[in-house]
């Protein structure tokens, strides 16, 4: 290492040297965006401008921004929950399809010429979120039991189990659930099952109340409830939390259940807010970028919605920013993970500094003394 | 489609010629992969360094037509995105997954951007310089073994012959040994003087490679095409084959052709258009692999001890 870094003995820590490292992350990410947009020949403010605004400054936008927040979010609860309990669960990609696989087949059934439809939409929803957060959950509690009572790494299970996830609906929508007709899909579902839109004139839907619901539920349970307290316990420490009389084994198993079956709630918001049909590829990445959503998030469940809005604003800003001005949307995707990577870059500026004095050539006080 | 026909030879010729030649581009990410496991470092991060060598293989391929260039520029980008990963598993000590995942998302906006402004908006670009096929002086024309064995590209001897290297190094070198004694106990390296940090960053530096070449290799030998779409889980896959193949490189090249075979078999059953659900088939191989770290076999011991733990110097 070189002489004019020093390491921090103990690491910085505090409020406002948190604020410091995220308000720099930001800044050099936005910085460096710009050199993006000055390269294909964007003003910089302005492309920003455009970004921001489409997502927040308009009704409409905001809407879209609502509509893309509500999958990521959960998805993101699930990664608070999961990844405080020490069940470093990646599979939510699977959960996604399971969990929209689920709705689709309870959405159906419920439906005017459903086996058991039409129901009320007040009987209906509970129903429905019921359904696929168990059908989901038990999927991910597999990849919780392997670990809980084999001793499997649930990071890597957890991984491959996307791909199993997302072959098994690929099959459902080519085989058994597959509508007539030339695609891979299912049936519609029929408009009394979607969920409502909350905002006039935008796509909104009820999904994003969904996930605030869901945020308030999962802090309550991790900061107010005896047995959140032992989840967590059980994630920073799980040979105290044995010595402690915790089950541990049987939180790992909750918190791997939950985790799955909010990764399936957000398989349903964007199945009856959005799709409105089984399709192929419909999680398309968002049950990892629902984990990045937690990491920025600082996997607090307070901090979710507000961090996923932003995300997903910033998707929908990129959009309109291409079709506005032709700038590719790919520097919206650079400049997120620019963000993401720079604030688990600034961990960096918490351990280290920098001896200015060396740098500038003075003699190390310290080397002198004899 | 009768049991007759899909045992014909016709068809199995098809599909393992298939299967090997799917074999190579992830069996070489996974041969890199291998390393920085066994040095306790899980790269997820391929998966993006795959699609930066394809993208750089297609643009030095495409500026000068010389393949070869092309792959020594996949390498190039596979060691250079991987220095900024190797910072960040080392030095920032960062979740290596978390890690992985923001730089695969990274990866793929710098890959779509960087084509964008290289290429400008070309309705159907055309494919670029690719590697020929060996033919071995005729042995490639025999039937059977032929089209299987002796007619693939260069590149798949090459990866053939990185398995045997891969094995060497990481079993019978010095290096090999510091390498498997920093992924298994690192503290315990340190005090023996091997500086983990060092290591651990020459192996990412070699999954970097590794992966960069496998993004070349599917480029110049497979799609000759640039997408942001073209990699599509491959890396993933690559690890994979890694824990199926337990850690060792020649059990790799075995996972890396089940994979394959799956997959090829599948595209064959496509082609057939038999009632076979091909998603199992295709489901098969992860599904194994789960099996294979589920602890229900014991496969846990053979998991190197430190991998996914940051290690901080005390």
């Amino acid at each position: 290492m070189p002489r004019f870094i020093e390491r921090r003995n103990p690491p910085a820590d505090g409020p406002a040297i948190f604020l410091l490292s995220v308000g720099l992350s930001l800044v050099a990410a936005l910085l460096l965006g710009g050199v993006l947009f000055a390269i294909v020949g964007a003003d910089p403010l302005d492309a920003f401008a455009t970004l921001f605004g489409e997502a927040f400054g308009t009704w409409r936008g905001f809407g879209f921004s609502l509509v893309k927040a509500a999958p990521l979010a959960l998805i993101a609860l699930g990664t608070v929950v999961a990844w405080r309990s020490g069940f470093g669960y990646l599979g939510f990609e699977g959960c996604f399809v399971v969990g929209a696989a689920a709705a689709t087949a309870i959405g159906l059934a419920a439906g005017p010429e459903g086996a058991i439809g039409p129901l009320p939409f007040a009987l209906f929803l509970p129903l429905a979120l019921l359904v696929t957060f168990v059908a989901a959950g038990v999927w991910s509690g597999l990849v919780g039991a392997l670990r809980a009572f084999y001793g499997g790494n649930e990071v890597l299970i957890s991984l491959m189990s996307n791909y199993v996830g997302l072959l098994f609906v690929q099959y459902l929508i080519s085989g058994p659930m597959r509508a007539p007709g030339g695609l891979p899909q299912s049936d519609r579902l029929a408009p009394e099952t979607w969920l409502p839109f909350i905002l006039p004139g935008t796509r909104a839907h009820a999904g994003i109340l969904v996930a605030l619901v869901a945020a308030v539920l999962v802090w309550g349970l991790l900061r107010r409830t005896p047995y959140g307290y032992e989840m967590i316990v059980t994630g920073l420490n799980p040979a105290a939390a044995r010595y402690a009389g915790i089950p541990v084994k049987r939180r790992i198993l909750t918190a791997a259940f939950l985790a799955g079956g909010f990764g399936g709630l957000a398989g349903l918001v964007e199945l009856y807010g959005v799709q409105h049909r089984l399709v192929d590829g419909m999680s398309g990445g968002v049950g990892f970028i629902g984990i990045v959503v937690a990491l920025l998030a600082r996997l607090d469940p307070l901090w979710v919605v507000p961090t996923a809005i932003l995300y997903g604003g910033m998707t929908v800003g990129a959009d309109a920013m291409q079709r506005a001005t032709g700038t590719p949307s790919s520097i919206t995707f650079i400049l997120q993970g620019l963000i993401v990577l720079f604030v688990l870059m600034s961990e960096v500026l918490r351990r280290y500094r920098l001896r200015l004095d060396l740098i500038a050539g003075k003699p190390d006080p310290e080397v002198q003394r004899p | 489609m009768s049991l007759d026909h899909l045992l014909s030879s016709a068809f199995l010729v098809t599909w393992l010629a298939a299967a090997v030649r799917l074999t190579g581009p992830v069996l070489l990410a996974a041969l890199g992969e291998t390393f920085t496991e066994r040095a306790g470092v899980l790269n997820v991060g391929i998966e993006g360094t795959i699609l930066l060598g394809a993208l750089a293989a297609y643009l030095v391929s495409h500026a000068t037509g010389a393949p070869a260039l092309g792959l020594a520029a996949a390498l190039a980008a596979g060691l250079l995105s991987n220095l900024l990963l190797a910072f960040l598993y080392v030095i920032v000590r960062a979740s290596q997954v978390v890690a992985g995942i923001v730089f695969n998302g990274l990866a793929v906006g710098i890959a779509s951007f960087t084509y964008r402004i290289a290429m400008g908006e070309v309705a159907s670009p055309e494919p670029v310089a690719m590697f020929r096929p060996l033919d071995f002086g005729g042995l490639g024309r025999l039937p059977v073994v032929g089209p299987i064995l002796f007619s693939h590209t260069v590149l798949l001897y090459l990866t053939l012959a990185l398995v045997a290297v891969a094995s060497y190094v990481l079993f019978r070198t010095e290096f090999g040994l510091r390498l498997r004694a920093v992924g298994e106990n690192p503290k315990a390296a340190e005090a023996a003087g091997i500086s983990v940090a060092h290591t651990r960053y020459v192996a990412t530096l070699i999954s970097g490679a590794g992966a960069g070449l496998a993004g070349g290799y599917l480029m110049l030998s497979e799609v000759g095409l640039f997408r942001d779409t073209i990699v599509a889980g491959q890396g993933f896959i690559a690890l994979a084959i890694v824990i199926l193949g337990r850690w060792t490189p020649w059990k790799a090249m075995i996972a890396a052709f089940a994979f394959a075979a799956a997959q090829a078999l599948q595209l064959s059953l496509q082609l057939f258009g038999t009632g076979v659900p091909t998603q199992l088939l295709l489901a098969l191989p992860y599904l194994l692999t789960i099996l294979a770290i589920s602890g229900l076999l014991g496969g846990r011991a053979v998991q190197p001890a430190s991998l996914m733990i940051p290690y901080e110097k005390s």
